[in-house]
């Protein structure tokens, strides 16, 4: 490493500290106080100091059972949801990236063009559309609505991958008497895992964290956790902060550790994401 | 192999088709539909033509509500990008504990908008807030957000900024590592300063990447709904409403079916009018490269 | 075809969002063999008690029946209901509907209940106020049996007042606002107090503060502001007390929730809100203050000398028209309209819509303030009727009202702009 000045390194040290600061204090405060007594949530100075208890935890546990459903329904919601997005956008990406015509090109186009539709247009037609399909809150509703929005991107993601796995592999493996499917199964799906886990995490994270949909979609029975925390918001009784902070730590832990293990997908995600679709 | 018909191939992508279609398509289409017709709980439609997108475009609360959310695309999207440059640099600069870092940075990626909201609020909580507390210990204003509306629509900029920092950043960082260490070896031979290799080598050869960043945060804090919703609901007196709630509040407070769906759609063909500009500035890039 | 496409367009058209038909609870109930849906606020669950204090528990035997509830905060539940009343048939057999809601539009989506009244009568249906049977009466018709009311009295903080030097509570407007002002202090163990707290989302306040004063926001028969400076030295003096901290500063973002919190905690000395909140404000286990909060009748500026209207609001339960069992759903509602459920839900904290359960002693025992409630429930009347536009109309309003008590227009032109956009949402 080159030697650097003195005031370049300092300066340097406050910018590091203040990007942890920016990105991690408002995240850690959350899980700390979630940790604190009830009494001192609110004290002024704050306490950074403190015995931590898992009262809250506790009660959270005791008086939100409806939380920990939403915690369930938002697990189902979300495998559902990657699964389904990863395979069809591995199908078509597959297909985009091994072939070229004029009408697929269009496809494509017409992919990457409806990424532009806000979803909250369609939340105005889509009732009466699953209300008549008996699917008024489901898991599948949610599910079918979280892949469809990444689908798009997703498509597009998978053939950027694809593109750079080698096509003699594929037609070393024509050669030998695969069909389309083997081909896809035992050669693409392999080397452009890194691409599948790409769309994975960006689907995972988006499922498991949605409000609008979500908001607007269910009742009770596929309620997920982040709507259970805006309804503790404004519960009746008013805002019970500790259990709040509770419950979003709860809902928080798995899907930041599953960003934190896969940070290297997500960022090959964005970038080839960005520049392509 | 390349001569496949497209009928052996349409199995593979009709799944994808199919989703968007029966989703976003055709429900969409039926927006324009309901966006030519008046009706409400218990009244059946009758068409009204274009009186519906005159009537939302005419409503002082419309236009309050396009205003605000310029306002805060212009000023968060800019901010944002400005941060996610000098943090790109300094990373690339070369930094101790580079991964971990990074790491750090992406994490607000993770958190969602609920429990977004659910920090800021209490950081900023006029009594006892952490921030508001040291905002006061050092003399400093604070951001009194449920009083004044421009304090309401910092926090909700704020708010904004520190979730989607990640994604700009990742792209701008990504960008900047591709640019050849060599260029910045001439450049230095060539006695640049490293604010004139900034302005020479960086700016030119970021650019691309820039107006992809800057595009798709456009177009996705257009949308902006969660973070206002659960944060202000558009208050105080609806000065910090957003298009998106705004629409919300036609369909589901005033059950106005019709205006809600104009509103829909004037959100939809904004967002296809930025996106045209952002072919259009890549197309112009695109053929300036060729020379 | 022509009719299938009619009515899909139809559902398009309220169509919307609001998902619907839970088909089971949360935790469904495998022992009983029906299961009434019930679409409500949460309170009208939980006034009805809980295992040894299920007020049902004998009506759900007789019947073979559980009932599953599905919550909402009141205007999505309002949302839910009519979307799920507009379907071809819904499962959900009971909705509380809120008296400013339905119009003659959506009246027409729930069963009239004058049938069932004859048939299968409700114990001693004329003790229910007059006023709230009315409410729930469209175009002749009964489309809901009311059961609960919320109907604003003042609550004032006695032990505050006492630290004040304030030996009654206010008898006038003018006496309110005074007292309001000497109670925006540091109290004694340094909480800093606010004379008085209202949310800025509910049309109750500025409305009763006008009515202080003669004035009205809609009256009855659609007339908007009918004296107008009434609305304007209500604007006035809520802006005033704004001014000089009588009203908190976070006035813009405070909810009904937040009334209580500030009471119980002591922060705020005075409020307006519905009398059934008495056994909250003085609840040990949440109000610093139990037994020191009390309630009179909102009072009147000693300018007026006519009768002043408390401000009310209540709720029916009706039946969707397009519910298949309207038998189990009528079977549901009569029981909770009972004397026996009324008194029951009353100690429970609901306001009670029978006159008789005010002449109950349990009641008034454990509701010091039942008298004040019954005298203000005599000449209630709800903020504003409803109409096709009164949810906007609200909202154009309240805005106004929050742009006069920040100062940011003066309370005159908040009246006339009041007016000029009000005006052509009314009905013709």
């Amino acid at each position: 490493m080159r030697t650097r000045s003195l005031p370049i390194s300092i300066g340097k040290a406050f910018a590091v500290a203040a990007i942890l600061l920016w990105s991690l204090f408002p995240i850690a405060f959350i899980v700390m106080s979630s940790l604190k007594p009830g009494r001192d949530i609110f004290a002024v100075p704050p306490k950074y100091i403190f015995t931590p208890t898992f009262q809250h935890y506790a009660s959270l546990w005791s008086e939100w059972g409806v939380f920990f459903n939403g915690l369930f329904n938002s697990t189902v919601i979300t495998a559902g949801a990657t699964v389904l997005a990863v395979t069809v956008s591995t199908c078509a990406g597959y297909v985009y990236s091994r072939n070229s015509s004029r009408f697929l090109n269009a496809s494509v186009m017409f992919l990457i063009i409806v990424r532009l539709i806000p979803p909250i247009v369609v939340t105005l037609p889509l009732f009466p559309i699953i209300n008549a399909m008996n699917l008024n809150d489901t898991h599948i509703v949610l599910m079918v609505l979280y892949a469809t929005f990444f689908v798009s991107l997703g498509t597009v993601l998978m053939r950027t991958f694809i593109d750079q796995i080698p096509r003699e592999l594929d037609e070393a493996a024509q050669i030998d008497g695969a069909g389309r499917l083997t081909i896809l199964r035992r050669v693409i799906v392999p080397l452009a895992a890194p691409g599948i886990l790409a769309v994975a995490v960006f689907v995972v994270v988006f499922a498991w964290n949605e409000y609008l949909f979500a908001f607007i979609f269910t009742a009770t029975r596929a309620k997920t956790a982040p709507l259970v925390i805006s309804e503790m918001i404004g519960s009746i009784d008013g805002v019970d902060w500790g259990i709040l902070f509770a419950a979003s730590t709860v809902q928080l832990a798995p899907v930041l550790l599953f960003v934190i293990f896969m940070n290297r997908y997500l960022v090959a995600g964005l970038t080839a994401g960005a520049t392509k679709g | 192999m390349r001569t496949r018909s497209l009928s052996q191939l349409m199995p593979l992508i009709a799944p994808v088709h199919i989703l968007i279609l029966s989703v976003i398509v055709i429900p969409s289409l039926y927006v324009i539909w309901l966006s030519l017709g008046q009706s409400s709980f218990g009244q059946a439609q009758t068409f009204v033509g274009l009186q519906n997108y005159y009537n939302v475009l005419t409503d002082p609360a419309f236009r309050s509500a396009l205003w605000n959310t310029v306002i805060l695309v212009v000023v968060a999207v800019h901010v944002e990008l400005a941060i996610g440059l000098g943090m790109a640099l300094l990373f690339a600069s070369g930094l101790p504990f580079r991964r971990f870092l990074l790491v750090a940075v992406l994490a607000p990626y993770a958190v969602s908008e609920v429990i977004a909201v659910v920090m800021w609020r209490f950081l900023f909580d006029p009594d006892a807030g952490p921030v508001t507390l040291v905002l006061k210990a050092l003399g400093l204003p604070i951001l009194d957000w449920s009083f004044e509306p421009t304090h309401a629509m910092i926090l909700i900029a704020l708010l904004t900024i520190w979730l989607h920092l990640p994604f700009t950043f990742i792209i701008l960082y990504a960008a900047r590592l591709a640019i050849p260490a060599d260029l910045y070896e001439a450049a230095r031979i060539d006695g640049a300063t490293p604010f004139q290799s900034f302005r020479r080598v960086t700016m030119p050869l970021l650019g691309p990447a820039i107006i992809v960043a800057l595009l798709f945060r456009y177009i996705f804090a257009f949308r902006i709904f969660s973070e206002v919703w659960l944060l202000t609901q558009g208050g105080p007196a609806r000065s910090t409403e957003v298009v998106a709630v705004y629409l919300y509040q036609e369909a589901f407070s005033f059950n106005a079916f019709g205006t809600a769906a104009a509103t829909a759609w004037i959100m939809v063909i904004v967002s296809l009018l930025l996106a045209a500009g952002y072919v259009f500035i890549l197309r112009k890039q695109g053929a300036a490269n060729a020379h | 075809m022509s009719d299938n496409f009619a009515k899909i367009t139809r559902r398009g058209l309220l169509g919307t969002a609001l998902g619907g038909a839970a088909l089971l609870a949360t935790r469904p109930s495998f022992a009983a063999g029906k299961t009434l849906n019930i679409l409500s606020h949460k309170v009208h669950q939980t006034v009805l008690g809980t295992g040894d204090g299920d007020l049902l528990a004998d009506w759900k035997k007789a019947n073979d029946a559980e009932l599953a509830f599905t919550t909402f905060d009141s205007n999505p539940l309002q949302d839910r209901l009519f979307r799920e009343a507009s379907l071809p048939s819904t499962d959900y057999g009971v909705g509380y509907i809120i008296d400013n809601r339905p119009t003659p539009d959506v009246a027409k989506l729930f069963a009239p209940l004058d049938d069932f009244l004859k048939s299968a009568p409700i114990e001693n249906y004329e003790d229910i106020a007059p006023g709230l049977r009315e409410a729930m009466t469209v175009g002749g018709k009964t489309i809901g049996i009311p059961v609960r009311h919320a109907t604003g009295g003042l609550f004032y903080n006695e032990a505050l007042l006492e630290e004040a030097g304030i030996s009654a509570p206010p008898t006038t407007l003018e006496e309110l606002i005074e007292q309001a002002g000497k109670l925006t202090f540091t109290a004694k163990d340094g909480t800093p107090v606010t004379g008085m707290i209202m949310a800025s989302d509910l049309a109750v306040f500025p409305v009763s503060f006008a009515r202080a004063y003669g004035g009205d926001y809609i009256t009855k028969d659609f007339k908007l502001l009918p004296k107008p400076e009434a609305m304007e030295k209500a604007l006035t003096v809520m802006a005033d007390m704004f001014k000089a901290g009588a009203l908190p500063r976070s006035y813009a973002t405070t909810k009904n929730d937040d009334q209580v919190t500030w009471m119980q905690q002591g922060r705020a000395a005075f409020t307006m809100i519905t009398f059934a909140r008495y056994k909250q404000f003085n609840d040990p286990a949440q109000s610093k203050f139990p037994g020191k909060i009390k309630a009179v009748q909102f009072p009147k500026s000693q300018s007026y000398d006519g009768e002043m209207s408390a401000v009310t609001e209540s709720w029916g339960m009706s039946i969707p028209a397009n519910f298949a069992d309207k038998e189990l759903a009528w079977s549901y509602i009569r029981e909770v309209s009972s004397p026996r459920v009324t008194l029951g839900m009353a100690k429970n904290g609901n306001g009670p819509v029978r006159v008789s359960t005010y002449a109950d002693a349990d009641f008034a025992a454990a509701s010091p303030v039942a008298a004040a409630e019954a005298k203000a429930l005599a000449t209630a009347r709800g903020a504003f009727p409803p109409f096709a536009e009164a949810a906007r109309a609200q909202q154009l309003f309240l805005e106004d009202v929050q742009l006069a008590v920040l100062g940011r227009k003066t309370p005159a032109e908040a009246v006339e702009s009041m007016a000029k956009r009000i005006t052509p949402l009314l009905p013709a």
